[in-house]
């Protein structure tokens, strides 16, 4: 497991392309070529994540907030340009001073026990979400910041105020399931805890009451969860009759059961199984995705140790002994592409085309170190600061395997330019990071990854002084950049929050606690079964639209 | 010997309580001194809240001292409470969740431990008997295979080897129709447990071979062996009455310790083939920082080895004269 973005967040997606559309490789066993639809099947699925929790204030997985997209509404949706498009909301607009936004929503909606879906469930949801933000829907709290309340002005509008201006009111609300506030208001009193005590999972004879295309009927955390198709749904109506996600703790299990037709499609194929299902005549779909990988330098202002790993200059010799192309090709075989700046190419026009990676150059590199003096003991290490230039990467457990081959490529460049790394595999990587008291005193270099949402705000976030202890794993504190963030946070011009989140990309380049190495590729397979699969920066099945499931039907 | 029988198994008994008693101490202390915890994991989130990690800290009991901590752990365990998952859905009594899972792993581990028991007694009795000969060599060879290779690479072959045929993930079919019956219901599952049981079998049985081929013969050389012979027994008679009775003293006690080892075998096998036991439960508590499962599963762990080694104590006592003579 990587260290994927978890909370409410999880959204995000990039090109959403239909199936033959502009995946970058393929391989197509069977197309639907225009004959007319057939209605019915189901679908099989397999979930190497799984669904930790039916309960979304629970839920971190994936798999969990694929789930809770397909059987519950949110207010938006992305389309197939990245552009938001209507979902249990029909259309928005928001005052001038943007701090009230109106939904109007769906008209005539059901759950799926046949009650009402009106704007008070959403203003339900919202609302609790605002009142626990602090404790128990903490987990949620980024998709509804400086948000003060939710009302239902009647069965069909909804207004969300805010304390100010907020530029990601339309990302956040994305992320947002509106839940069945009959069946979560007894849950929802007194502190709140009873919320992520309630299991939300069906019985025999009754589904959970969901408002998305699909409910679940059967939840399995370490099996199959099935899905079957809502016929009270508001939207346009699925073609398949069922889909099953069944659960894989074992990659090469997964390929094995795609290649003997015991499942129709995977959602994340491992890179070395390519070949294989490509060889065996099975589509494979190859596209951006959001995550990448960091070479991380501490970046923390408290830290004392190694003072020369803050130097700039020291930062950009080691970006020039980084081969971004050997690791994409021997660590990822290159389903990789190269890494420069914290906003993925997945985020779309978020991410800034124009910063460049620096070139591999160990020339130049060993050239940056000459200059600042650190000059090579007899052991061929340099000596910075009266002490050789030796330092331990943590290496979490997530980026075992490709990230391994990866740290061996750096590690023997750096070899070439006087340092030395060693390779500290550790558990709760986190914890030893941010100690003592969010400090980031203890270490110097490290290793991860990021899957951040579409929207840059959290990644942004990520890098400011106020997420120290939070989500950030670099110890970068920086009150420009801070500023920077703040400014983006409240630029409702899409243009001027466009130059700002740029500017704030650069900074946090040319600073460099992180050196991208790659952005990784999404890798999808299925057989000939099906076909109208709608792909994203997530996979097939994800949390970003409803559209895939709905427009998949059998060949 | 009344008296001697039950000093044995007294002394036995207590020697059992105090390994549990440190292993108990040992797994909670061993847990926390890893960095983090789910409070770590599940605070993270944008602009986490003092107040939040405080209600996490809380709600897990990790704002005690650790001392406290422990005569609470102490205190739960007698009552067979051993908290709550602090990551399984809806945070569920680790005991009922384990449980659960142990009824899994328990049916396909019997499965495959039979079946090595009996792979590996037949393959060690004809290897001991064909000493020497080509059987024997082929035998003992492939036994030696079999117990040197490691149990996630078998068991990965027979994934490879049997997909499409056999079931290759999970315990049953979630596409049975509702309305088919508990027969083939049964049948299912069955055909789901073919591969991680002989994946287990096959792990155990080159154990199994070896010691019960040393045991034998061992047992063949001894004199008691050599009057029967003299009596004009034949050669089977002389194994199977004398020599294989003789021999099941050290298989007895092996076979007890590897049914004390069934839940750390499961965990790589259950990975494998996706199968809902305390294996693969164990894997993602160790993945998650689930500290509480983890003790759990590895107090499980602790128990059926402690309770399986007395086991053999107590069978050894009951089947060798010489000990309680």
């Amino acid at each position: 497991m990587r260290k994927s973005f978890i909370g409410a967040f999880v959204a995000s997606a990039v090109v959403l392309a239909a199936c033959g559309g502009s995946g970058s490789s393929s391989t197509t066993a069977n197309a639907n070529p225009g004959g007319p639809i057939k209605d019915g099947g189901t679908l099989r699925v397999a979930a190497y994540d799984g669904i930790d929790s039916m309960n979304p204030f629970i839920g971190v997985n994936d798999d969990s907030y694929a789930t809770y997209e397909y059987i519950y509404p949110q207010l938006v949706q992305y389309d197939a340009n990245q552009a938001f498009a209507p979902d249990f909301a029909l259309s928005w607009t928001h005052s001038k001073d943007g701090l009230a936004w109106t939904f109007k929503t769906q008209p005539n909606a059901v759950w799926s026990d046949g009650k009402p879906l009106t704007a008070a469930d959403a203003a339900f949801t919202y609302n609790t979400m605002i009142k626990f933000q602090d404790t128990v829907t903490a987990g949620s709290a980024g998709s509804i910041a400086r948000m003060t309340d939710a009302k239902a002005i009647d069965d069909t509008t909804l207004v969300i105020h805010f304390s100010a201006p907020e530029a990601a009111v339309l990302g956040n609300v994305q992320q947002v399931s509106i839940l069945p506030e009959h069946i979560w208001a007894q849950y929802a009193a007194g502190d709140g805890k009873a919320l992520k005590e309630f299991a939300n999972t069906p019985t025999k004879s009754t589904p959970v009451v969901s408002g998305g295309p699909f409910m679940v009927t059967q939840y399995d955390q370490t099996g199959t969860t099935i899905f079957m198709k809502n016929p009270h749904w508001y939207g346009t109506a699925p073609h398949i009759a069922e889909m099953g996600l069944e659960y894989f703790s074992n990659e090469d299990a997964e390929v094995t059961a795609l290649k003997t037709n015991s499942i129709d499609a995977i959602e994340s194929v491992p890179p070395p199984s390519v070949k294989t299902l490509q060889d065996a005549n099975l589509t494979v779909k190859i596209g951006p995705s959001l995550t990448y990988r960091t070479f991380i330098i501490n970046s923390s202002p408290y830290k004392t140790k190694n003072p020369e790993l803050q130097d700039p200059q020291v930062r950009m010799a080691f970006e020039y002994a980084i081969d971004r192309a050997s690791i994409i090709k021997t660590a990822w075989l290159g389903y990789a592409q190269p890494g420069t700046t914290i906003v993925p190419p997945g985020s779309g026009s978020w991410f800034d085309s124009s910063i460049k990676p620096l070139p591999f150059d160990i020339n130049q590199a060993n050239s940056i170190l000459d200059g600042l003096n650190f000059t090579r003991g007899s052991d061929g290490i340099r000596v910075a600061n009266g002490h050789p230039m030796t330092y331990e990467v943590l290496f979490p457990g997530s980026e075992r395997g490709a990230g391994d081959r990866a740290f061996q490529i750096i590690q023997s460049d750096f070899q070439q330019i006087g340092v030395k790394l060693i390779q500290k595999p550790v558990t709760g990587a986190y914890s030893i990071m941010t100690a003592p008291d969010n400090k980031y005193e203890n270490w110097d270099l490290a290793m991860w990854s990021w899957t951040p949402p579409i929207d840059p705000d959290f990644i942004l976030s990520a890098m400011t002084c106020q997420s120290l202890g939070n989500w950030s794993d670099s110890g970068y504190c920086k009150p420009a950049y801070d500023k920077l963030y703040a400014q983006q946070g409240k630029a409702v011009d899409p243009t001027e929050r466009h130059d700002l989140v740029n500017q704030a990309q650069q900074m946090v380049f040319d600073d460099r606690p992180y050196i991208i190495l790659n952005y990784n590729d999404t890798i999808n397979a299925w057989n000939g079964n099906f076909t109208g699969y709608v792909e994203s920066s997530q996979g097939f099945f994800g949390a970003l639209t409803k559209q895939s499931l709905i427009d998949v039907h059998q060949a | 010997m009344a008296v001697r029988g039950t000093d044995y198994v007294l002394k036995r008994l207590f020697f059992a309580g105090i390994t549990v008693f440190v292993a108990v101490t040992i797994n909670f202390v061993l847990f926390r001194l890893l960095p983090g915890s789910a409070v770590s994991n599940l605070a993270r989130v944008p602009h986490a809240s003092a107040a939040l990690k405080a209600e996490l800290t809380r709600e897990f009991g990790l704002d005690k001292p650790m001392w406290q901590q422990y005569v609470i752990y102490l205190g739960q365990l007698a009552h067979l409470h051993m908290g709550v998952s602090w990551v399984s859905d809806s945070h569920q009594p680790v005991w009922t969740y384990l449980r659960g899972k142990l009824a899994n792993t328990i049916p396909m581990a019997a499965l495959g431990t039979a079946v090595a028991i009996v792979i590996g007694i037949g393959s060690g009795v004809v290897s001991a008997w064909r000493r020497g000969s080509k059987t024997d060599h082929v035998s003992t060879n492939v036994a030696i295979a079999f117990y040197a290779f490691p149990t996630q690479w078998l068991a990965l072959m027979l994934l490879i080897l049997f997909a499409g045929v056999l079931p290759v993930n999970g315990m049953h079919d979630p596409f049975l129709a509702a309305d088919v019956g508990g027969w083939t219901r049964f049948l299912d599952t069955m055909r789901h447990m073919i591969l991680p049981s002989l994946a287990f079998a096959l792990t155990l049985y080159g154990e199994f071979t070896l010691i019960v081929r040393s045991a034998m013969l061992e047992t063949l050389g001894e004199d008691y062996v050599l009057t029967a012979r003299a009596k004009g027994l034949s050669s089977w008679g002389v194994v199977r009455t004398h020599a294989t009775r003789n021999a099941m003293l050290p298989t007895t006690t092996l076979i007890a310790l590897s049914l004390g080892y069934i839940v750390a075998g499961a965990i790589l096998i259950e990975t494998v083939f996706t199968w809902p036991g305390i294996g693969l439960a164990t894997y993602q508590a160790v993945v998650s920082q689930d500290y509480p499962v983890l003790q759990g599963a590895f107090l499980v762990l602790t128990i059926s080895v402690v309770f399986f080694n007395l086991l053999a104590d107590l069978l050894y006592f009951k089947l060798d004269p010489r000990i309680s003579a």
